[in-house]
C-alpha cells in the first residue's frame, strides 16, 4: 500500500535533512505505527505520503500512486486525521461534513452516520467553534473517514481525548483495519502503538532505528521473568524468577506448590521501554 | 462542481465573518459621503484682501464698478480679528470672489499673512506712468505658473491676451461629451478604493485566517485541486465586489454608467487585486508579518486616486501603476458616451495581469501546504 525508498528530505534544501535514508513498506490492511519524539521527523515524512511536502528525493507510492506525480484521484483513496484540529469554526458539524464529502468523487458517508460513530450525533447542528478541543478532535477525525478511504493516515488520533473516548476511537480505527482498511499510525504514545499496531518504525533524528512488530520487539528485547508476589509465614514475599533458568523454574515451581499465591505476571518490556534501549533517546 | 461548492461555502463563510461588514460598513461610509457630503456641484469661492491708495475719484469709480458685480448690491461692513485686535473692512460679494476692502496698507499685510490660502493685492498709482499699479501680497509657494499669471493680469494689453485666446480655433475630437458633476467625478476613485484595494486587503485576511485555523492542509488532501481553493475565494471577493460597487454606483449614477462594461471591469480588476492579495499571504503566516507589504501596495495604489483628485500632480511614473488606468477606465464607464474600447482594452490588461498572479500563488500554495 506504501513503498518508501531512500526518502530525504531537506526543508531548507542546505544539506540538513529533517529525515535520511528512510526505507519502509506498509502491506495492505496493516496497521503500520510510526514511533518517534517530537521533531523525529514523523510529520515530514506523513506528509511527504500525503502529499502537503512536496518530493525531493527518493521513491514514494502511495495506494498504488507515485508521489513524484500526484494525481487528485489519489486523494480519493486517502483520508488523513490531522494532530491539530482543523474544521470550520464558522460551520456546524454536520456543515463541516457536507462541505468536504463533495470534493471527493467517490461514495461518501452520511456525515450523520460518522457524528454518531465520534459521540457528536446531537452535536449535528452545533458551530465547530463552540466546541471543546476534544470535540474538534473527534470532528477531524469523523471528516477522515468521509470518503471511505482505503488507506487511513492517523496522527496522534487520541492525543487529547479523555481515556473512555480514546477508547472509542481506538476501537473505530480497529473495526475499520478488520473491514481491510490499511492504517498508517503517527504518534509518540507508545500504548496506543502497543495495542492497534501490526508492525511499529522507531524513527529519531530522521533515521528510522528499526522496524517490527510489537511481539516481537517485547521477545526479542524485554526480560524473560515472572514476578510473583506470595504469602510465607503470614507476610507477603515478592520475588522475580527467570523463566529460561533450570533453576530458577525449579524455585518458581516450588513456591506454586507450596505457598499461596496473590499475584503471578510475566515481565515483558513496554514498547517505550525498548525504544529507550534501541534509541537512547525517550519518546518525549 | 467541486469549486461551485467550494465557492458557496465561502460566500457562507464570508456572510459570517467579520471582514464582510468591513466591506459593508465601509461601502455606506462612501455612500453617505457621496449622497449627502460631497456636493453636487463644487465651486470654490476665493477670498482677496484689497487696499487702496488711490485718488478719492478713481477710489470712487473703483468700488461703484465692485458694486455693480456684488451679488446683492450691497456693501457689508465685517470685522476680521488680527492679534487681539479687531479690523473692520466693507466685504464685496461676487459670482466665485469675496473681496475684502482694507483701508490700511498694514493691516492688509497683516492679515494675508495671518490667513494663508488668502492673496493680498495694493492698489495705487504709478507716479511714473501715471496708471494704476497692483503690489501683490501671495504666501511664496504659488508656483511660477501662478506668479507669471499675478505679472501679466493686470497687463496693458490683457485685452489683446484674451482676444488672441479666444481667436484659437478649438475642435473637439469626441462629440457628445458630458462632463461629471463634483459627487459623480468622485465615485472612480472611490469604488477603486472600495474594490479594489479593499479585495486585496480582505483576501489575505481570509487566507490568514484559514491557515490559523488549518484547513488549507484538509482541503489539501481531498480529491478537489489547489487552484478550486483559491478560486473560490477570489469568485467570492468578486462577487462581494460587485455588490458593495453596485450598493454605491445605483443611488449616485443611476442609468447614466455602461453598466455591462463597468461589471466586466469590475470582475477583471477584482480578479486582478485578488490574485495579488493570495500572492502575498502565500509569502507568510499571518496579517502581522504580511501587513508590511499589503500597506505598500495600498499606498501605492492610492497614489493614483490622489492624483485624480489634484490633476495638477500627475508625474510621469504614475502611469506604470495599474490602478491609475482602472480609475480612468471607471471613469469611462460613467460617463455619457464614454470610451468603451478603453474601458475592454484595461479590462484584458487586469484579466491578463491577474491570470499571471493567480498561477502563481496557486504554485506558492501548492509548495507551502504543510507550513
Amino acid at each position: 500500500m506504501i513503498h518508501v525508498k531512500d526518502l530525504n528530505h531537506s526543508y531548507n534544501r542546505d544539506g540538513k535533512y529533517a529525515i535520511k535514508d528512510v526505507n519502509f513498506d506498509v502491506a495492505e490492511g496493516e496497521i503500520f505505527g510510526f514511533l518517534g519524539p517530537s521533531g523525529a521527523g514523523k510529520s515530514t515524512t506523513q506528509n511527504i505520503l500525503t502529499g502537503l511536502l512536496p518530493l525531493q528525493e527518493g521513491e514514494v507510492t502511495v495506494a498504488g500512486y507515485d508521489i513524484k506525480h500526484i494525481k487528485n484521484e489519489m486523494f480519493n483513496k486517502i483520508g488523513m486525521s490531522f494532530e491539530q484540529s482543523n474544521v470550520y469554526s464558522k460551520m456546524t458539524a454536520k456543515e463541516n461534513l457536507d462541505f468536504y464529502r463533495r470534493l471527493f468523487d467517490v461514495k461518501t458517508r452520511e456525515p450523520q452516520e460518522l457524528l454518531d460513530l465520534v459521540g457528536l450525533g446531537d452535536k449535528g447542528n452545533i458551530r465547530a467553534g463552540e466546541f471543546s478541543k476534544g470535540m474538534k478532535h473527534r470532528l477531524t477525525f469523523a471528516r477522515s473517514m468521509i470518503n471511505n478511504p482505503s488507506l487511513w493516515f492517523l496522527d496522534e488520533p487520541t492525543t487529547g481525548l479523555d481515556p473512555s473516548i480514546a477508547a472509542d476511537i481506538k476501537d473505530i480505527v480497529r473495526m475499520q483495519n478488520e473491514k481491510g482498511v490499511t492504517v498508517f499510525l503517527t504518534t509518540h504514545n507508545m500504548y496506543i502503538a502497543d495495542e492497534l499496531c501490526d508492525r511499529v518504525a522507531f524513527i529519531v533524528d530522521g533515521d528510522i532505528k528499526l522496524i517490527d512488530s510489537p511481539r516481537n520487539l517485547k521477545l526479542q528485547y524485554g526480560e524473560k521473568l515472572v514476578e510473583v508476589e506470595y504469602f510465607d509465614n503470614n507476610s507477603v514475599v515478592k520475588k522475580s524468577f527467570s523463566i529460561i533458568d533450570e533453576k530458577d523454574k525449579l524455585s518458581l515451581k516450588k513456591v506454586i506448590d507450596e505457598n499461596e499465591i496473590q499475584t503471578m505476571h510475566t515481565k515483558e518490556a513496554t514498547l517505550e521501554e525498548i525504544f529507550i534501549k534501541v534509541t537512547g533517546r525517550g519518546l518525549i | 462542481m467541486k469549486l461551485w461548492y467550494s465557492y458557496l461555502k465561502e460566500l457562507k463563510l464570508s456572510s459570517k465573518g467579520f471582514y464582510f461588514y468591513i466591506e459593508i460598513i465601509m461601502t455606506l461610509i462612501i455612500l453617505v459621503l457621496l449622497l449627502f457630503v460631497i456636493p453636487e456641484n463644487y465651486s470654490p469661492t476665493e477670498e482677496e484682501y484689497l487696499s487702496l491708495d488711490l485718488p478719492k475719484a478713481v477710489e470712487e469709480y473703483y468700488l461703484d464698478e465692485m458694486l455693480e458685480e456684488d451679488l446683492d448690491g450691497k456693501v457689508e461692513k465685517v470685522e476680521l480679528e488680527l492679534d487681539d485686535e479687531v479690523i473692520v473692512a466693507d466685504l464685496y460679494e461676487t459670482e466665485g470672489q469675496e473681496i475684502y476692502i482694507i483701508k490700511d496698507k498694514e493691516d492688509l499685510i497683516g492679515l494675508t499673512k495671518a490667513d494663508r490660502p488668502r492673496i493680498g493685492a495694493l492698489i495705487s498709482m504709478d507716479s511714473e506712468t501715471g496708471g494704476i499699479k497692483y503690489d501683490y501680497y501671495i504666501q511664496g509657494y504659488e508656483s511660477d505658473r501662478m506668479k507669471n499669471l499675478y505679472r501679466i493680469i493686470n497687463n496693458e494689453n490683457i485685452e489683446g491676451i484674451i482676444a488672441d485666446a479666444e481667436g484659437i480655433e478649438v475642435k473637439e475630437l469626441q462629440v457628445g461629451y458630458e462632463q461629471l458633476n463634483t459627487r459623480q467625478n468622485s465615485v472612480p476613485a472611490l469604488i477603486t478604493f472600495n474594490g479594489s484595494l479593499m479585495g486585496m486587503f480582505i483576501i489575505a485576511a481570509y487566507i490568514f485566517l484559514d491557515k490559523q485555523e488549518g484547513v488549507i492542509k484538509a482541503y489539501a488532501v481531498t480529491a478537489s485541486k489547489v487552484w478550486h481553493y483559491l478560486m473560490s475565494k477570489v469568485l467570492t471577493l468578486v462577487t462581494v465586489t460587485i455588490i458593495t460597487t453596485m450598493m454605491i454606483v445605483i443611488p449616485v449614477m443611476r442609468t447614466q454608467p455602461a453598466y455591462w462594461a463597468l461589471l466586466i471591469l469590475l470582475i477583471t480588476s477584482a480578479f486582478f487585486s485578488s490574485s495579488l492579495g493570495l500572492l502575498i499571504s502565500g509569502f507568510f503566516d499571518n496579517m502581522t508579518q504580511s501587513f508590511g507589504v499589503i500597506y505598500v501596495f495600498m499606498m501605492l495604489f492610492m497614489l493614483p486616486a490622489i492624483s485624480y483628485f489634484i490633476p495638477s500632480w500627475s508625474p510621469g511614473w504614475m502611469q506604470a501603476i495599474p490602478i491609475y488606468y482602472l480609475i480612468l477606465a471607471f471613469k469611462e464607464t460613467i460617463l455619457v458616451n464614454g470610451d468603451m474600447q478603453f474601458v475592454m482594452l484595461v479590462s484584458l490588461g487586469f484579466l491578463l495581469g491577474g491570470g499571471i498572479l493567480f498561477l502563481l500563488a496557486n504554485n506558492k500554495f501548492k509548495k507551502n501546504l504543510a507550513i
